[in-house]
């Protein structure tokens, strides 16, 4: 048993603070639902933070640190596919990652757009292609979630099969959604943080009311929670461990998205507030791979057969 | 990272489990549905920690020149799943092992660690913890019981509440106000439970027999040896215990256990292909390995030698979560275990009651999270 952040991590986790911090907080006139920047995505690929899982030193588990990480920014970044399911296909595949279950293809996708990659999982195995124009139906102003989404207008005829059982990709797949669920819910949590040590009502700041304090600090117990075992599932690579790292985010995100834009009041209603950004992507992670039930249902599979 | 036990981590598991295995009667399970603090289970709790301190693994983690072994938290921690996870043969010399002994080395006088320590390391000692008061349970250091110098001797009045052991424990590890200053104003006495002026009082509960107390003093006499550091300082010292003490019990483990126990159960009935019991049932189980890897972060500072901070709060509260999704499930999906069904079942289920009360209130953890992890301002006093 060995919990501690090695130099080599604390080293790539201070690079990615130094390289974001110009896009640590939200353009002052910037009202969009979501937020996206491919002068940051492409900083972060050229560094090579979205590939230290092939690095020995580094591997799974400093990549999930690295998707947690950057789920903190209010930007929406294709992190999670790139850095855990990516590496596990096909590195050389173009970005962004879009992944996709073969039975559920009536769903909007994240980063879906030309010239990304497609991996479809399911009972044919795992499958890719890279998207074209008449792949994607844009999904237009319609989208109620941070991130940009597309759906898939239908899948092409030939599709490369990939030598990589579908168990192993749906592990990792849960992985990097829970990860990146950690860094959007602590990313949410220090903006409520934030306003409510600021905002003063009958002459206090409303996070001096129990009636917020004790409903923060169970947010932070979950977030921790979520953390530590996506961590632990990126370590392990067990199915067990990826479902219920992915059922207690889901099951995180349920219990505060809708605490956390109270605490805000009124604020908690508009756009000038970014708390949406990550808590309006977490909602999207809400439905990957069919929600809690089917990730409970992963996790009982493995745990108990 | 390494999210696994290393190859002599897990020996030491595997010797404890076989001690155990050997060492347990037949009919354990039944047994310790006996109240923790129960005469039946508090004679075989001094039985088993003869047996298992004869074997080097009551306090293996001791620095060595008391005796132990010098073995790292990992492997304390090791030892308290165990043990816990079975309900505890130890019984109340946990307490002893974790935090009494280790406070005693600290503080403790000469005559003192000569006259305490070799008999809890033979496991001949119960003590119990006389900190509670009618009017004084998360607001501890309002505390009034009060002990006076009078020719020599403290003479101490007042009255503890909630005391667990107290019944058949030996020694009071009691905090008194020697003065009206809040927290500098409390004083540690030792006291022998049999010293004439004290009474004890069983209070019914549904942890099972003989668990909590009022304990009574009445112009109780105990000698100037009996203080425990100097007047004005028990904050200071049960600080640093706490530091000893801040995970609490690992629940994690017997919760777990009890899952997996009630879901074989269900299994042989039938009943777990349900998809509503096995939703359910990996929620708890998500709960339960959430708080086990929340708890050995903080193992994990103590092992770097760092100070361990208000995030062992968090730690312990999602202990209590996970403590508590476990017996619902049981309750919901397995009720017959709670009604004669499962002695194991009914065991943990009357212990995990105490998860998010003992110790320090759930509430109180919330407090120190929203202080001192999120830096919340704070309330207005």
């Amino acid at each position: 048993m060995d919990l501690s952040i090695n130099e080599d991590q604390t080293q790539v986790l201070d690079a990615i603070d130094g390289l974001t911090r110009p896009y640590a907080s939200v353009p002052v006139h910037d009202v969009a639902f979501a937020l996206t920047s491919d002068e940051l995505d492409a900083e972060i690929a050229m560094s090579g933070f979205y590939d230290v899982l092939a690095i020995e030193e580094l591997g799974a588990v400093t990549a999930a640190m690295v998707v947690e990480k950057l789920g903190r920014l209010p930007f929406a970044l294709e992190a999670g596919a790139s850095s855990l399911v990516r590496p596990l296909v096909d590195a050389e595949l173009p970005r962004p990652w879009c992944l996709v279950e073969e039975g559920n293809l009536d769903a909007p996708v994240r980063f879906l757009k030309p010239g990304a990659t497609v991996l479809v999982v399911g009972a044919s195995g795992v499958r890719s292609f890279t998207a074209t124009a008449e792949h994607v139906r844009d999904a237009g102003d319609e989208v109620l979630f941070a991130y940009p989404m597309a759906y898939l207008a239908g899948l092409p005829d030939g599709m490369t099969s990939h030598d990589v059982p579908v168990a192993t990709v749906l592990a990792a797949w849960r992985t990097a959604a829970a990860a990146e669920a950690a860094g959007l819910l602590a990313g949410a949590l220090a903006s409520v943080v934030t306003y409510v040590s600021e905002r003063k009502q009958f002459g206090r700041p409303l996070a001096t009311f129990q009636a917020l304090r004790h409903r923060l600090a169970e947010a932070q117990v979950l977030v921790n929670g979520v953390y530590w075992l996506a961590l632990k599932a990126a370590g392990t690579g067990d199915a067990g461990d990826a479902a219920m790292a992915l059922l207690h985010a889901q099951d995180a995100a349920k219990r505060v998205n809708y605490d956390f834009h109270q605490m805000l009041g009124a604020m908690g209603m508009t756009l000038e507030h970014p708390l949406h950004l990550w808590t309006y992507r977490l909602k999207a992670l809400s439905a990957e791979l069919g929600g809690r039930g089917e990730q409970g249902l992963a996790a009982a599979a493995a745990l108990w057969g | 990272m390494d999210f696994t036990w290393n190859e002599e981590q897990r020996a030491f598991r595997d010797k404890l489990v076989a001690f155990l295995d050997k060492t347990l009667p037949e009919d354990w399970e039944e047994f310790s549905k006996h109240g923790p603090a129960s005469p039946a289970l508090t004679a075989y709790a001094a039985q088993f920690c003869r047996e298992i301190a004869g074997e080097g693994m009551l306090f293996p983690h001791w620095p060595k020149e008391h005796g132990g072994e010098g073995l790292s938290p990992w492997h304390q921690q090791i030892l308290a799943e165990v043990m816990w996870e079975v309900g505890e043969p130890r019984g109340g010399q946990y307490m002893n092992v974790n935090w009494i002994g280790p406070t005693l080395m600290a503080y403790g006088t000469e005559a003192q660690k000569a006259k305490y320590l070799p008999q809890i390391a033979r496991g001949e000692m119960l003590w119990c913890q006389g900190f509670s008061e009618p009017n004084s349970g998360s607001d501890l250091a309002s505390l009034r019981t009060r002990a006076e110098l009078v020719d020599g001797q403290y003479r101490i009045n007042g009255q503890k509440i909630w005391t667990s052991y107290a019944g058949l424990a030996d020694t009071c590890f009691l905090l008194t106000r020697t003065s009206d200053d809040r927290k500098k104003g409390i004083t540690i006495l030792l006291v022998p439970m049999d010293t004439p002026g004290i009474t004890v009082r069983q209070i019914p509960s549904l942890i099972g027999e003989g668990d909590i107390h009022e304990v009574f003093f009445d112009d109780v006499m105990v000698p100037l040896s009996a203080r425990f550091g100097e007047e004005g300082q028990a904050w200071e010292i049960i600080s640093y215990s706490l530091k000893n003490e801040r995970l609490g019990i690992p629940r994690y483990q017997l919760a777990r256990a009890a899952l997996d126990r009630a879901v074989n159960t269900l299994k042989t009935r039938s009943r777990f292909q349900r998809e509503a019991v096995r939703i359910e049932a990996a929620r708890c189980a998500a709960l339960t390995e959430a708080a086990r890897i929340a708890c050995y972060a903080i193992v994990q500072k103590r092992v770097d030698g760092l100070a361990v901070g208000p995030e062992a709060s968090s730690a312990r509260f999602a202990v209590v979560q996970a403590e508590r999704a476990v017996c619902e499930f049981v309750a919901e999906f397995l009720p017959e275990a709670l009604a004669g069904g499962s002695a194991f079942l009914q065991m943990h289920h009357q212990r995990g009651i105490v998860a998010g009360i003992a110790s320090g209130a759930a509430e109180i953890q919330l407090n120190i999270i929203a202080s001192d992890v999120l830096e919340l301002p704070r309330e207005p006093r």
